[in-house]
């Protein structure tokens, strides 16, 4: 019985390690990389238009970064959109 | 980054060579009667960055036009020798003109490729909206 016992915590020590969270390998990681690049290239954004009020830095960067961030927040929307959308259907299933 | 963000980063680089360019070439025209002045050239060159896909252009350093100065008889002028001549400007104002319409030009058309991208991108955007 105490043989049994300590066997069970050792295999549980053991299995430990494969239920820790890997930061490499979660699918959320993706999703994270993602949502950084696009905060990124917000403040990019943000700072470009800022420089341009205050210090009449070049207009070609203004634009530039301001075209970049369209770009990011118009796919950012359309995915949540689109991400949204799909979680209603599953709440609409009838179960 | 995707496609479309590098070719507005590189629409971009161009627009802001070709304003570079119209800049020296405003410098050449304003200073066409400055004595011994020399005209400026604009020399473009691509930006060797890491990812060889990201072929953006940039001015390089301006290069003063080596052709000979005219010699402008005018005794009264204070820098004229004691035979009457100073050298003048080697701006040709018929180039300049040329030069800017040519800038005006290429602007333009990095203007619509800059519009295209956005147009592109949202076009497939709205793909995912149906």
């Amino acid at each position: 019985m105490d043989i049994r016992a300590l066997m069970a915590s050792q295999s549980y020590e053991a299995s430990r390690p494969a239920t820790q969270p890997d930061p490499a390998a979660a699918p959320g990681s993706a999703f994270a990389n993602a949502a950084a690049d696009f905060a990124e290239t917000l403040k990019t954004g943000e700072t470009a238009a800022m420089e341009a009020m205050t210090t009449g830095a070049d207009p070609h960067a203004l634009v530039h970064a301001l075209a970049q961030t369209e770009l990011a927040v118009e796919t950012a929307v359309t995915v949540r959109d689109k991400v949204v959308e799909a979680y209603q259907e599953i709440l609409r299933m009838p179960v | 980054m995707s496609d479309f963000s590098n070719a507005l980063s590189v629409s971009a680089s161009g627009l802001r060579a070709q304003a570079q360019r119209l800049q020296h070439v405003s410098e050449n025209i304003a200073n066409a009667d400055t004595p011994g002045y020399r005209r400026k050239m604009v020399r473009f060159e691509t930006v060797a960055a890491a990812d060889p896909a990201r072929g953006t252009v940039r001015t390089g350093a301006v290069q003063l036009d080596r052709s000979e100065l005219p010699q402008v008889h005018d005794p009264a002028h204070p820098l004229s020798g004691p035979d009457g001549y100073y050298d003048g400007s080697n701006v040709d104002l018929i180039v300049e003109i040329a030069d800017a319409r040519e800038a005006q030009r290429s602007y333009e058309a990095n203007l619509k490729m800059f519009e295209q991208a956005r147009q592109m991108s949202s076009g497939l955007m709205e793909l995912l909206r149906k």
